[in-house]
């Protein structure tokens, strides 16, 4: 075969591959008749309960080494892993077993590689069980639209409300921030509020949200970005000391809060502290700051503490044996019921192709949460403005507890975050 | 003027954290003329070590248990890691350095676990009065520590034999080893002494809040410190040390007052600009050595 012949071959071959439709392997029809595409396949996954069964590859994309956000990235892939065992144990999706093992990314925290290594994993699977960040999952979204490749964020951001892809559980940022002013207002008087927050749409969309409310209860608000880092929390401190808010709203890390509660208190500030669910730790109660923390801060969450009795908590903590209690666990254990519910109303629709999935998650009017949300929750077939779950809950720091916090306040809903029109993200 | 007091204060002792790193920097890099960036790490390691390490052996106890254990990992890691790079370009060595980091400290977070850890240091947040001021006690152990250090270090480096050779290898490696000092053990002794004082930089960083797993970016301070004072000088990472920490605390406390145009956060870049400013008079830092090189 000459040369020039085999030249022609070869670029026909590649025209052909290019026009499969990129990673997405032609609509097929699977066990029961279900129609499937990629990352679902009729062998059984590599510990399958059931060697019968197809298996469901969801990717996992999260920060699992050097991170940032490792302690809290753990927990929660550990978290889903345990929670789609038992989907599996109790005789899986529309004949098939899930698998959430075989494609684990680290994505230390960086959106680059958040994005290389979502490429590398997205040709097999249906769906993403976890794509851990802000902006990293940014870094992928309009990659997620086109594909479409359902994802189930870790993160709280307002954004999700408006992406159709992505699977978002719970109240986010800046509706946290909006009831933890409307509570503050109410039960504690406060005329003047800061927000004290972290660059980035986690900070920023809390920040908003407390605008937001701050304006609406006619309070004094100000305003104070601080950057990462135990030694750099000085000029929030200074702020928060010579301004002396009431009510300074916390959007940090465990330890950069913790630093400036533990600062400002030793610094004479008597007003009080509420921090969104990522300042929190249960170390916190051990440091030099704890005396400070005790009295003076409160953390809003977007739903109940390891600790709670649910069914959907009983579960968890009985997937979980022998873990030190986290409420990274909660986190990607709630996380997971969309998918699940998007899952079985694919399969009950006879296709789990990712646009037949996509297609189920419009069908979603609510996703049963097993008692860990409220019923209501999971609305993905509204717009966003009645979509948009309103309801967080408020705790405070207690040695006895499992995880260090015991609520103050159950699932309740501020007049602003109840009156408040979801146009756009909070931070925009 | 009690204010300013306590802004020195909080300075002279975050000062004295970022002295003891530039310590570590400067005190390899005169010996091997590179700049070492596993120091984040080894500071990391430290503190986890005395999370651990604390509540068996008491607090000093832990502190001084710590700095001789990671002294000897920094020693083992320049002797297996470093070494067989002795000749190779300095900046292939400062990327080894990179690697070196990240995996002590991927190694070190897998101690840290879920919970921020505690090293159990007897004053939390305690405040004492100091010249009229209330100060808290930390900063004043910070900064006497330091000073007892900084002052161990210059007698060392002044009157021991060792200390000597280190002295004689910064100055020409290849002279030294003709008159027969060990120009390796030198390298190993520098990366052990600046490991010590990593690890103790690393548990006064945590007295604060606690050990997690951001606790090295603190490190990344030293930086301005050392090429502010001048990268071969150790009276330069001390002073470059302290004066980061006290540009740092007086432009947080009072930059909001007196000149808020510069924006929220000047505090952090204020370093920064203090080290373009210096070298724009002295471009060899305060106390650095003038180069000259025949053309």
């Amino acid at each position: 075969m000459s040369g020039k012949r085999l030249a022609v071959i070869f670029v026909g071959a590649l025209l052909l591959a290019s026009c499969r439709g990129g990673d997405g392997a032609a609509p097929q029809e699977g066990a029961g008749g279900i129609k499937v595409d990629a990352g679902v396949t009729s062998e059984a996954c590599p510990n399958a309960v059931d060697k019968s069964k197809g298996c469901i590859y969801l990717g996992t994309i999260s920060d699992l080494t050097e991170g940032p956000f490792k302690t809290l990235a753990v927990p929660i892939t550990d978290a889903q892993k345990a929670f789609w065992k038992r989907v599996n144990d109790q005789g899986g999706i529309g004949g098939y077993e899930v698998d959430v093992t075989k494609y684990v990314k680290d994505n230390k925290y960086n959106p680059q590689i958040h994005n290389q290594v979502y490429q590398e994993i997205k040709g097999s699977i249906l769906a993403l069980t976890q794509t851990l960040g802000s902006p990293t999952t940014v870094a992928i979204l309009p990659d997620l639209e086109k594909t479409p490749m359902v994802s189930v964020p870790a993160s709280w951001t307002s954004l999700w409300g408006f992406q159709e892809v992505v699977l978002e559980s719970g109240a986010n940022y800046c509706v946290e921030s909006m009831n933890a002013v409307d509570y503050a207002t109410e039960k504690l008087g406060v005329k003047s509020v800061m927000a004290v927050h972290n660059a980035g749409d986690y900070g920023d969309d809390a920040a908003a949200g407390t605008k937001i409310a701050a304006e609406k209860r006619g309070l004094t608000f100000e305003n104070v970005t601080t950057t990462p880092g135990q030694d750099n929390q000085g000029g929030a401190i200074d702020a928060v000391v010579s301004k002396k808010p009431d009510l300074v709203i916390l959007t940090t890390g465990p330890t950069d809060a913790a630093v400036i509660i533990g600062q400002a208190a030793a610094r004479g500030f008597k007003g009080k502290f509420i921090g969104t669910s990522p300042t929190w730790n249960p170390g916190l109660l051990k440091s030099p700051a704890a005396p400070a923390i005790k009295a003076l801060y409160m953390q809003t969450a977007p739903w109940k503490a390891w600790g709670t009795e649910s069914v959907g908590h009983t579960a968890m903590r009985a997937a979980l044996p022998g873990v030190t209690p986290n409420d990274g666990y909660t986190a990607g254990w709630v996380w997971a019921y969309p998918l699940k519910a998007a899952l079985e109303k694919a399969a009950s629709n006879k296709d789990l192709t990712r646009a037949g999935l996509l297609a189920a998650v419009r069908q979603l009017t609510s996703v049963d949460y097993e008692g860990m949300l409220p019923s209501g929750a999971g609305n993905f077939s509204a717009s966003p403005q009645d979509a948009l779950f309103r309801q967080t809950t408020l705790y405070r720091p207690d040695d006895a507890a499992p995880t260090g916090v015991t609520l103050v306040e159950d699932f309740f809903t501020g007049s602003t975050a109840k009156d408040f029109k979801f146009e756009k993200p909070c931070y925009q | 003027m009690d204010e300013f007091l306590q802004s020195l204060i909080r300075g002279l002792g975050t000062g004295s954290i970022y002295s003891l790193l530039a310590l570590g920097f400067v005190i390899i890099y005169k010996s091997t003329q590179v700049i070492s960036f596993a120091q984040p790490a080894f500071m990391l390691a430290g503190a986890v070590l005395v999370s651990y390490l604390s509540p068996a052996v008491s607090f000093v106890g832990a502190v001084l248990v710590a700095a001789v254990v990671i002294a000897v990992l920094a020693l083992g890691v320049e002797r297996t890691v470093l070494r067989p790079m002795v000749g190779k370009p300095v900046f292939v060595v400062a990327i080894i350095t990179i690697g070196v980091d990240v995996v002590v400290r991927v190694v070190t977070n897998a101690f840290i676990g879920l919970d921020v850890r505690q090293v159990g240091d007897p004053w939390g947040l305690n405040t004492v009065s100091f010249l009229g001021a209330e100060v808290q006690q930390r900063y004043l152990v910070m900064i006497a520590t330091t000073a007892v250090v900084t002052a161990l270090l210059f007698l060392f480096f002044r009157y021991s034999r060792i200390g000597l050779a280190m002295r004689a290898v910064a100055y020409d490696q290849e002279v030294a080893l003709a008159q027969g000092i060990s120009v390796g053990s030198v390298f190993a002794l520098s990366w052990a002494l600046a490991g010590g004082l990593a690890a103790l930089a690393g548990v006064f960083v945590a007295t604060g809040a606690g050990v997690d797993q951001q606790l090295w970016i603190v490190a990344l301070k030293a930086l301005p410190a050392i090429i502010l004072g001048g990268l071969e000088s150790l009276g330069g990472a001390v002073v470059g040390g302290l004066a980061v920490g006290i540009v740092e605390s007086l432009f947080g406390t009072y930059q909001n007052d007196f000149a808020p145009w510069l924006g929220p956060n000047f505090a952090l870049v204020a370093p920064y600009a203090l080290m373009l400013l210096v070298l724009l008079v002295r471009p060899y830092g305060l106390f650095g050595k003038r180069e000259v090189e025949r053309l």
